[in-house]
Order: structure tokens, then sequence, then C-alpha cells
């Protein structure tokens, strides 16, 4: 910002550092804003949809990530100007939120500014084109609940949950695999969600992945999956009908948190504690076999001694399990942690159908498997792939479709994809507008065009004719009377998304056009930019 | 301070910057008209917001005319004043921090043209006081008090209360949502004690992602799970009608005394030490499964041993919980907050009516809810970006703070310019009656006035001069009728705003108006800036340590008319610094 003068001609400071600040005002700043914003829009806008094509980030270390999804991509980009920031924060929040559809709010925020630019090309106020946008967001919220329809599901007949979950897939790298990815997803899903309450954790579901084999290899496990192995080699490889131990305490003589010293004067009095220890070592292992388990897993470390008498008593044990595994395992198995050795009760023990150590090909790394949980309240998903950039993509592509058939547990409505939902949205609010008087009607009727620009993208990354598309389609709802008249972007001659089977959560659709016009309004609204140089 | 003044002797450091006279006078207004024009653009329904950021990253998208100030880091001496105005307009009322520093620039520019004719600041002052008491007491004659209003039936408090939440939103990024923000404004203070309305008791919660419209008020505590350690899952995370504990004790094995060291002969003794250590702990956690609660909250932290040892008693536990949130819950559920296991008494275990752990967003939520008599809430507020949630929680603040003062004392004006217009008619009829320079100052601070309606027409793209002729003389024709005639945006006219229920707390305007005249006095009153440039910079290191946290002190004191007073003492204090005393903190 420059300096500014006073009336004698002397310079005067108001603010620190103001010759290197810089200031953009009135029409100049939110042209600049809404250019940074669109810019965003459009790098993520050829990734939409089923042919939507991957981006690849490298990042300053030199990883390779490659993947389909908004958030990730915007992530990965490291952004730094504010307002195509905010884009960023967008598409993370509908990660959050719903987990799916984070490039579809981005492109759909991305047209809501490109319509709001030429309104205000034309002078139209800002906060009009604002208040004009929320009363067309409203109608299309309406509008998605009239045409969504209410899917039945329950824990045997989880058809519908799969088939959302498979639309989630088909634009990922996955979509090859996706019937047995969506299965995978939704198991793992109904394994850990709270029906009555419509509640799931997904801390409970875990994520590992290992590069090797195929896609078609990922699995999940009714159980835990470690990156350990046993704690001596000459352990059995493998438990049946497992009794396992969880101990929070090192197989070590105990110790007291007080600051202690032991005056040794003696020979004798050295033998003794000798002795003690060793006796510790075997009482300690004499514990846990007393008890009836016979698969030990130790958050903490295990003394040599200690390991000795445990391969003596054969009794397998895995040690330097972190705090989140041993939860894991006590929440698969249904074990209580137990915090010392004479706290340790038959009760306590949890039971797993097998415990095995894996190696994998022809390398030397190994896995715990403990699976074939009874009532496991955790599973893991396993994901193999072929490098690290499948692997990672594969858990980001599950994390998807997991997150759509929680959100289908919370909320059963559907709506049908393939851009139909936005067009008939479209429809809806471009007959709106034709009922409102004064300036909002423009901002109204540009909603709608904003909304064309979804199914647009689609068609246009499918390698269809977008302008024709968009009209056959707009024509056919309307002949028809049928909102599910959508993009075939798959080639498969079925334009009807009811019966292609192209479902949306109603959740994510709503949550997308609500976010993409608050965010468009935030931007609108900003006539000054002001920044500070510099640090 | 003539005296430093003379030629000959060398009093200041060198490269020490004065000026004096009225030429300096005018610059310090100047600067304060350059600051209040960057706020202006943000008033009223149609103004709007700035996008403030730093190399550092940090953005803030703003319409609250405090924020936006303290985030520019002014460093002029006098243009500071502007920021401490708004700063304890936003502490005192929450909102019209905008209106304020609009109002309280137009009064120093009024002043402008008496000065270059030579007119003395002293009766700039004297004329700006009187104008603003007489202002000031007709504003308390004007006032709505909850009892005059007819139409609004039963319950006309809540409806009152709603409104003037309603008129605080209008201009915010989440004026669309005010059905559902502005009654939420009004139950979460509704739940507080009457005779205590302190805000620290409406917990606000930001999450991002969502929807703006799936923002709720919990009636209880909903707070961010805590860190919890291995075995937290195996616990409940639904329970009906809770028995709440809360402590302030560390459940976790460790050594009790800091510096202690035990000294054994015998190795055998050993396992009687660990065994002393355990039962402590076991001690403290058998006295809380005792007490009967089954929610076992803790401000320190609750360590993996205790986690599992409740997990297996079907209880629940969170340590780490912050300090506010603790005493939200205490005030929720009765629960007193206890320093020690020993004896807990009946009395001090809270309950409600459920107790769950629910997703918000990407986060886990604890939830205490179904409090009978729960004496504060906790708001989570919802919205897709950091910055659109930042911003809505500012806003949400400025309706939670009108509806506060006007619980206290329920009485209302009308917005929209309405009441500025009033008032400037007022003071002009009121000029007449006196003789001398007077007369003129009051008509300046009349004329001051309006700039709220202008500017309220100015940002909606109206013209400004023509709407302020109609509404002059609206007011001048019906003082009855007319009396709340303000600006309409909508229909680009004028309208009245008391029937549209564009309502203020008549405390806003009251703080407003006095504290722009007392701040344009202060300016007045200063006449020469010595600036020190050395001790300024070593301020800037100073600041630079602190963060830029900025802001500077509320000006409650030096505000509270005796601007003069304040700046003799900085002067006595400081030295050659005397105004930049303030600047620093």
């Amino acid at each position: 910002m420059s300096v500014v003068f006073d009336e004698f001609g002397r310079p005067f400071i108001v603010m620190r550092e103001q010759e290197q600040r810089q200031r953009l005002k009135g029409l100049d700043a939110q042209k600049a804003n809404i250019l940074a914003a669109r810019t965003v829009a459009g790098l993520l806008r050829s990734s939409l949809g089923p042919k939507g094509m991957d981006k690849m980030m490298v990042s300053p270390d030199g990883d390779v990530t490659i993947t389909n999804d908004g958030a990730t991509i915007l992530n990965k980009m490291e952004v730094e100007h504010q307002v195509a920031r905010l884009m960023v924060e967008l598409s993370q929040s509908q990660d959050n939120e719903i987990g799916d559809g984070t490039t579809g709010v981005v492109v759909l925020a991305g047209a809501l500014l490109e319509q709001a630019n030429r309104l205000l090309d034309e002078g139209i106020h800002a906060v009009r084109i604002c208040e004009g946008f929320e009363k067309a967001c409203e109608v299309a919220v309406a509008q998605l609940e009239k045409i969504s329809d209410t899917v039945e599901f329950s824990k045997d007949n989880i058809e519908p949950l799969i088939r959302t979950a498979s639309t989630t897939l088909s634009s990922k790298i996955v979509h090859r695999y996706k019937a047995k990815m969506a299965k995978i997803a939704v198991d793992a899903v109904l394994s850990v969600a709270d029906l009555d309450r419509k509640d799931v954790n997904f801390d409970l579901i875990k994520m590992e992945g290992k590069v090797g084999g195929t896609l078609e290899d990922t699995e999940l496990v009714n159980g835990v999956i470690l990156d350990k192995d046993w704690a001596h080699p000459q352990m059995p490889k493998e438990v049946n009908d497992a009794k396992i131990l969880l101990l929070t305490c090192p197989f070590e003589a105990p110790k007291p948190k007080t600051k202690h010293k032991l005056d040794i004067k003696s020979a004798d009095a050295y033998r003794a504690l000798y002795e003690q220890e060793q006796k510790y070592y075997r009482d300690m292992v004499k514990m846990c076999k007393d008890s009836g388990a016979n698969t030990v897993f130790c958050q903490w470390g295990m003394e040599d001694d200690s390991l000795g008498v445990l391969v003596q008593e054969k009794l397998p044990a895995v040690r330097w399990v972190g705090g989140v595994e041993v939860e894991l395992l006590a929440m698969a198995t249904g074990a209580r942690i137990v915090p010392r050795f004479e706290e340790i009760t038959p009760e306590k023990l949890g039971r797993a159908g097998k415990v095995r150590e894996v190696q994998f090909g022809t390398t030397k790394e190994r896995m715990m498997y403990i699976e074939d949980c009874q009532n496991a309240k955790t599973v893991t998903v396993f994901v193999r792939g072929g490098n690290k950039m499948v692997v990672d993509e594969g858990k980001r592509s599950l994390h998807d479709a997991m997150c759509v058939t929680r959100n289908l547990i919370k909320d059963n409505r559907i709506v049908y994809g393939g851009g139909s939902a936005e067009v008939a949205c479209s429809l809806a609010i471009s007959d709106y507008a034709n009922t409102i008087t004064g300036i909002e009607q423009y901002a109204i009727r540009a909603f709608a065009d904003a909304l064309d620009d979804v199914p647009m993208a689609l068609a246009e990354n499918s390698g269809l004719p977008p302008i024709t598309m968009l009209s056959n389609i707009k024509a056919r709802q309307v002949a028809e009377e049928n909102p599910f008249i959508g993009i075939d972007a798959m080639g498969n001659q079925e334009a009807n998304m009811k019966s292609a089977l192209v479902f949306e959560t109603l959740a994510g659709k709503i949550s997308q056009i609500q976010m993409a016009n608050q965010l468009a309004k935030l931007i609108l609204r900003v006539d000054d930019v002001l920044a500070s140089a510099g640090q | 301070m003539s005296h430093f003044m003379q030629p000959s002797v060398i009093l200041l450091r060198e490269g020490t910057d004065t000026s004096q006279g009225t030429a300096q006078l005018i610059s310090n207004i100047n600067a304060c008209y350059a600051v209040g024009e960057i706020v202006a653009t943000t008033l009223g329904p149609m103004g709007a917001d700035k996008l403030l950021y730093s190399g550092a990253g940090k953005a803030t998208i703003s319409n609250d005319g405090a924020e936006i100030l303290k985030l520019l880091d002014i460093v002029h001496p006098a243009a500071r004043a502007l920021v401490d105005i708004a700063k304890s307009q936003d502490v005192e009322v929450g909102d019209g921090t905008t209106s304020v520093t609009l109002i309280a620039c137009e009064l120093l520019n009024e002043c402008k043209t008496f000065l270059e004719d030579g007119v003395h600041p002293q009766i700039l002052i004297a004329g700006y006081r009187k104008a603003a008491l007489l202002a000031v007491n007709r504003l308390e004659e004007l006032k709505v008090g909850v009892a005059d209003l007819k139409d609004a039936g039963e319950d006309g408090a809540r409806v009152l209360l709603e409104r003037v939440a309603g008129t605080a939103l209008n201009s915010k990024l989440i004026c669309a949502y005010k059905s559902l923000f502005a009654p939420m404004a009004v139950d979460a203070v509704g739940l507080l004690k009457k005779d205590d309305l302190d805000l620290k008791h409406v917990g606000i919660k930001k999450v991002t992602g969502g929807s703006v419209m799936e923002s709720h008020l919990v009636r209880g505590v909903a707070f961010k799970k805590t860190f919890s350690y291995a075995g937290f899952e195996q616990q409940p995370k639904h329970i009906k009608n809770p028995k709440v504990l809360l402590l302030n004790v560390e459940l976790e094995l460790k050594s009790e005394k800091e510096n202690a060291e035990v000294r054994i002969e015998d190795p055998s003794l050993y396992q009687s030490i660990v065994d002393a250590e355990w039962k402590i702990i076991y001690d403290k956690l058998d006295q809380c499964v005792k007490s009967g609660a089954n929610v076992v909250l803790s401000k320190l932290p609750i360590g993996d041993l205790a986690t599992q040892y409740f997990a297996d008693r079907e209880m629940f536990c969170a340590g780490r919980v912050s300090d506010d949130d603790m005493e939200r819950v205490a005030r929720a559920t009765g629960a007193q907050m206890l320093t020690s296991t020993n004896d807990i008494p009946e009395s001090a275990i809270g309950n409600c009516g459920l107790f769950e752990e629910n997703q918000v967003g990407g986060e886990r939520f604890n939830y205490f809810t179904e409090c009978s008599a729960t004496t504060s809430c906790t708001i989570v507020i919802r919205g897709g970006s950091e910055q659109f949630v930042e911003e809505a929680h500012r806003s949400l603040h400025d309706a939670l703070m009108v509806v506060k003062r006007t619980m206290e004392n329920s009485s209302v004006v009308a917005g929209g310019g309405a009441v500025e217009m009033e008032l400037s008619r007022y003071l002009r009829a009121q000029a007449r009656t006196i003789e001398g320079k007077q007369q003129l100052v009051m008509t300046a601070f009349a004329k001051a006035l309006e700039k709220i309606p202008r500017q309220l027409c100015d940002n909606a793209g109206l013209d400004s001069t023509d709407i302020l002729n109609q509404l002059r003389k609206k007011h001048f024709e019906e003082p009855e009728e007319g009396l709340w005639f303000g600006v309409d945006v909508n229909a680009a006219g004028i309208c009245d705003t008391f029937k549209s229920n564009v309502w203020e707390p008549s405390a806003n305007k009251i703080n407003s108006i006095a504290s722009a005249a007392e701040a344009a006095c202060l300016i007045l009153s200063v006449d020469e800036t010595v600036r020190n440039p050395q001790s300024e910079q070593a301020q800037m290191q100073q600041r630079g340590q602190m963060g830029g946290r900025g802001g500077g002190m509320p000006m409650s004191q030096a505000m509270g008319g005796q601007g003069l007073r304040g700046m003799g003492q900085a002067m006595g204090g400081r030295g050659v610094r005397m105004m930049k005393g303030r600047g620093g903190k």
C-alpha cells in the first residue's frame, strides 16, 4: 500500500510496514479472488467422474503420489494463494464430513464463481448475487430431497450399500475390482457400526498396506494385522485357537517409579539379587502359562533371560506392540488389557481362531495375522498392490467407499449420479427463477447454469460432446418427467441412472451444493484484500 | 511543552521527530480517516468482507470492525485510538464496532475545516462533549423497552431478543442463516444463570466440514475427544443417566514425590516398594469406582492403567479435559470439581440425561445432554472452511453479546440509520438554541452522525445524497411517525426500520456515540507528537517477540471521560515518548 500524504505533503505511516503492504480493493479484488479459485477448480475438472484422469504429484523430497481424489490432490499441491487455499479447505471439509465428492464440490464452487464473475461484470452487487445463490441453493436442496430414494438395507441385505460404494469406486484406480472392493468396504463398516445409534467409529477400522501382490489380493481380516514378528525365531509360527494375553508391563523385574538405589555390599547379596531376578522371570512366565494363555502380546520389551524362559515354556510372544495395536487387539479378541502379572486371570484372555506369522513372497518381511475372531469389534483391511502408489491410492479409495457406506447408515437416502441430480436441480431452479422479480433472478439462473457444469465436465471427461449431451439430458428429463436421466459416461447405452445403478448419497450431494454455495459466498463478499508482504 | 522547542538547547536525542500545532492535529485526523475508510465498506447488510493475510500464511476473512482493525496492526499513534475504541466497543457491547469507528472518523473529519479556520481545539472538544451528552440523553428517551412492545404478544421478550440478534447478524456472512443462529443465540444466553450472564459458559466449538446449517446448540456440554490411551475403545460410549465425577487429579502410575529417593539394602524389599506404588494408584481408582460415578473426567492426565481399570468396570473416562470444558460440565451436571479422591461426597457427583460419543465431521465428540438444570451450553459451529467457521464464530459472538446486553437492560432502538437520523435532527434543533461557535460544532456533530445511513447507502450501491435527503425530510416533517425511518437497502428507499424488525440494543448506540465522541476529543486534544526513532525500534522488537499480538490495552480507562488526563499520565511517565506510550504495550 502506498504511503499516505497529509495536506502539507508530509507522509504519515498508519500501519506497520506500510510501504510493503499490498492492497487490492473493490471489483479488482473480487475478480482476482475469483480467478484464483477458478484456477484451482480448473485443475480438478479433468479428474471428475468414472473416466476422470489421475494426477501425479511429486513432493519436494521426491515422493510420488498418484491419485484421483480431489482432497488429496489439493492437499499435496501445497497451494499458497489465500483464496485458492479456501478451495483446498473446501475439498478437505467435504472429505472430513462425507469422504466422497471432493472433486465435485470444487468443480461446482468454481462454476458458481465463474457465473458470479459474469454477473459482477453486469454490475450486480456481490451481496445480491449471494442472496440469489442462497435462494437457489434452498431450491436445489428441496429438489434433491424430492427426487431422492430411500434404500432399505440390513445386516443381511447389503446389496444397496455395495452398489453405492461401487459408484464411488468407479472413478478410482481400483475400479477393475470394484465389486470386491465395495464388498470389503461395506463389510468393514458394518462390522464396526452401531446400527441403532447410526454411529460408525472409523478408529476401529485399521488400514494396513503392503507393497506386493495385486490389488485383487486385498482382503478384509476379521481381526488385526500387526507389522511385527515373534519375539524369538524358535517360537511356533502358527497358533490355532489362540488364547491371547495382552500385557502392558515389560517382562522384567518390577521397578518402582520413585527414584531408588540399591546398595549391594557383599557378593552374597549380589547372588541373592540375581536369584531373585531369575525367579521373577520364571514366575512371570508361569503366571502367564497358568492362566491358560497360549499367545502373549506385550506392549513393552522382554529381557533376554525371560525370552529364554518363554521359549522353554513354549509360550509364543510378541513384544513392542504399539498402544493403538494393543487396543485394537483387545477390541478384536475381547481380551482385557492386563497391567501387571499379578492380575492375570483366565477371564481376561481374548480369543482368536488363528494367530500366524506370514512371510511375503521372497522378502524377509513378516507380519502377524490375528484372525477369525469371534464378535470382533474391530477389523483390518489389508491392501496389496504392485507398488506403493497403488497401495496408497487403494487405501484412499477404500476410505472413500467406507465413508459413503457410513453416510448411508446415517441417512439411507440416495440420489442418482451421472449428473442426473444436478440437471434435475438446475431445471427446478430455472423454473423457480421465473417466479422471482428483481435482480436475484439473474443470480438464481446463474446458479442453475453453474450446476450444469458438473454433467458438462462428466461428459467432457468421457469424451462425449458436452453441450449436445447436456441439452439431450435436459430435454429428456423434461419430456419424460424423469429426473434420473444422466450422462452415460461408461458407454452402457443406459442413460437412466436408476437402472444403471449409479448411486450417490443424498447427504453427500446436499453437502456438496451447500458447501460450494457457502464458499462462493465467502469469496464473493470479500472486496478488499490486505496483505502484509515478506516474512 | 514550549521549553522543549528552544532552538539553542538540545533536549532530545538526535533523530527525534517532532511536529506540533495545527498541522500535526490535521495530520492525525487524516491518519484516522484513512483507517476509517478501510472499515467503512463493511458496514451494514450490504457491506463487504475483508481478506487479511500475513506472509506467514494466516488468512482471516472478516466483517467485524474490531477484528479488522486489530489485524491491520496500526502503528500510527493517533489512529491507534480508533483501534482502541473499536476494541472497547467489542468488549462492552460486542456489536457496532464498525459504526463506532466510522462516527469517530467523521467527527474528526468535520473538525478539519474548523481547525483550518483557526478555531481552538478546546472549543471543539467542549462542543462535542455537550453534543454527545445531549445525544445520549435523547437516546435514553427514545429507547423502547420490552414492556412497550404491543405486537409481540406474550412472548415479547423472546421476540425482541431474536430480532436484536437477527439485526446483529444481518451484516455478516451468515446472515442467510439468521433464522437458525438468532434463536440459537437467544437460547444459549437464556440457559445461563439470570444474574450471571457470563458468556464464557457458552462454549463454542468449531468443526470444519459439513454445512453451516448443521451447526447446533447443545443444551449441555460437548467437547472433542481428548487424547486417549489403550483400552479407551473398550469403555462404554453411550450411558443413560450417567453419574459424572470431575477430578483435578492425575490418575497415573508415577513417582509420588518428585525428589524422593528410596534406598534399600535387601533385594527382597524391592517388591514392597513396587507394591506400595501400585497400591496408591489402585486406591485412588477404587475410590472413584466406589463413589458410584460412571463417567470420570479429569483436568490432569488419566493414564493407560486407569483407562483400562475403568474399561473393565464399564466406566468412561477422559483426561486432560480443558479448564473451561470442565467448568461447563460442572455447571451442566451440577458436579463439583474435586482435588482428591478421598471421601468423595455424594453431592459432588453430577448427573445428566445422556452421555455419548458422537462423530462430528472428522472428529469424535463427547456429548453430555439432557441436563435438567444446566447453566451452561455449547454451540457447535460447522462450515466448509476454516475461515468460514472463524467468521461464523465472530458473528455469533456478536449476536450473543447483543442478546446478553439486551437481556440486561432490555431496551432497543431501530437500526438501519434511523436512530442516527433522529439524533441528527434533534441535535440540529438543539444547536439553534445555542449562541456562539458551539452552535456550529454541534451542527457538525449532527452531520457526522449521518455518516452511518450514508455509508449504508454507499455500500448498497444506492444514491446516498438522495436517500439522505428523503430521510431528513421525513424526520423533520413527521417527528412522530417518521421517528424510526431509516435506509431500506432492499427497496433502495426509506422505510420504518422499527417495523421491519431492524432492532439494536440501545446500550450499543449509547456506548458507540459516547466512546466515538471521547476518542475524537482525545485526538483533538493532542497537538504535538514527539517520536523517538530508537525507542520505536526497541518497541518493534518487543512486539515481535510477543508474536504480533497487536491490539493494545482496552481503552476503557482512558476512554472513561478522561481523555486528557490519560494523555497527561502517558507524558509524565515516559518522557519524550508521549503518545507512543500507548502504542507500545
